[in-house]
């Protein structure tokens, strides 16, 4: 018989009753990982970005004249896109929860005949949700984290100003465009 | 009191259920007859809820809603349990979301019939698994029990078992509505019979009347159904004839 821990107990109550939870788990937390490592991208994009502001004389590194570096937008790019795919896959998911209902039996008689109406909703909603949630709190705190490298890297007369308000104008026209 | 008045059912182009008033009342044990297609499931399903429908359905002059329909369980040949929980992890489901959950019947009928507490339920044999889903009504605490044809593949010991089980356990306020094709079987149990017969009720009778008509249950069946014994004998020479 699987044990399972505390944390698993608790989460098995926003997933359809009798789901295999550790593989579901299992590849969430791949996709997050991914979405992760994709996004060290970055900071490969900021390494190079930072070396071009310099030059090399007689063995010295010295600061460009006027060289600008590229917007923190722009170095982000796609970096952070693993996670709004982890998040949109998360509907998947949940079609597979409400779907899981009817596979083997019908067990969307006994959820849809339960006293409490949330019951099916919670089982079917709460584990996606709850994934694309973590994943798009895991983009933010990277964002900032990045931004804050970013900052923390480039020479200040490299700068060019309002780039937190470039990231906002980023996103507003990706938006649009959608 | 479980009161059906005026329920029709339509699916795209098809008429399922027209125009059925039916009243259960405390205590009945109905048999549900009917040919496949006549409209059980769907009056069931219409009763728990499942499917929109025309007409009105009351319990206790009350609608049925998840206020009240704990005290309806459900036991089909479909299976409404979750085939990767075991039987044991069942019992928690249904104690956590229906309070009056009988454990002590619930018990006893798991030793009577010798069912494994701690495999999953999609390993259990067919028999096995109809076994479960009828434990899981007669225990949900419900006082109508509806059942649509939950003995699809039991062997005929196992159902007489049933049968007999039923009979015993079941207190006087219990309401069973069971749907089956198996009129002799069930003839002795049920305390009264409805027809149903493409969409609309075609007989409704207690078994005490049939008795004292001196009918069999089959025999009214035949009877409602207008059945022609000659029939198959007229089908063969038909065919005989044409060679």
């Amino acid at each position: 018989m699987k044990m399972i821990n505390v944390k698993e107990k608790q989460i098995l109550a926003f997933v359809p009753a009798g789901i295999d939870l550790r593989q579901e788990l299992k590849w969430i937390n791949i996709l997050l990982a991914a979405s992760f490592l994709y996004s060290m991208v970055f900071l490969i994009y900021l390494s190079n970005a930072y070396h071009g502001l310099f030059t090399y004389i007689a063995g010295k590194k010295v600061l460009m004249d006027g060289v600008i570096m590229p917007d923190f937008v722009e170095l982000l790019g796609t970096s952070l896109s693993g996670f709004l795919i982890t998040a949109l896959s998360m509907a998947g998911l949940l079609a597979y929860h409400y779907l899981y209902h009817f596979q083997g039996s019908k067990s969307i008689y006994l959820m849809k005949r339960l006293p409490d109406r949330l019951e099916l909703w919670r089982r079917c909603f709460g584990l996606p949700v709850l994934a694309a949630v973590l994943s798009m709190c895991i983009a933010a705190v990277l964002l900032a984290a990045y931004f804050g490298i970013y900052l923390l890297v480039t020479p200040e007369v490299c700068l060019t100003p309002d780039q937190w308000g470039k990231i906002w104008d980023a996103y507003f026209e990706a938006g649009r465009r959608i | 009191m479980l009161e059906i008045r005026n329920l029709s059912k339509s699916y795209i182009g098809k008429t399922a259920l027209t125009q059925i008033d039916l009243t259960l009342a405390p205590g009945e044990i109905i048999g549900l007859f009917g040919e496949n297609g006549a409209g059980k499931s769907t009056l069931m399903k219409c009763i728990l809820g499942f499917l929109q429908y025309q007409g009105k359905i009351t319990l206790d002059g009350e609608a049925i809603t998840r206020k009240n329909i704990a005290r309806l369980s459900f036991a089909t040949s479909e299976h409404s349990f979750f085939p990767n929980l075991t039987t044991s992890a069942h019992k928690e489901f249904y104690e956590m979301h229906f309070p009056y959950f009988r454990e002590k019947r619930y018990r006893g009928l798991m030793e009577f019939f010798n069912l494994p507490e701690h495999k999953p339920l999609k390993s259990f044999s067919t028999g096995q698994k109809n076994q479960f889903e009828v434990i899981l009504a007669l225990c949900q605490g419900a006082d109508y029990i509806l059942m649509d044809e939950p003995f699809a593949g039991n062997d005929i010991f196992n159902r007489e078992d049933f049968y007999k089980v039923l009979s015993g356990i079941l207190e006087p306020e219990e309401t069973v509505l069971l749907s089956t094709h198996l009129l002799e079987e069930v003839e002795a149990f049920i305390s009264r019979a409805v027809l149903i017969r493409h969409g609309q009720i075609a007989g409704d009778v207690f078994m005490t009347d049939l008795e004292d008509e001196g009918k069999t249950l089959v025999g009214y069946v035949k009877e409602t159904y207008q059945y022609k014994a000659d029939r198959v004998s007229r089908a063969l020479s038909d065919l005989t004839d044409e060679e």
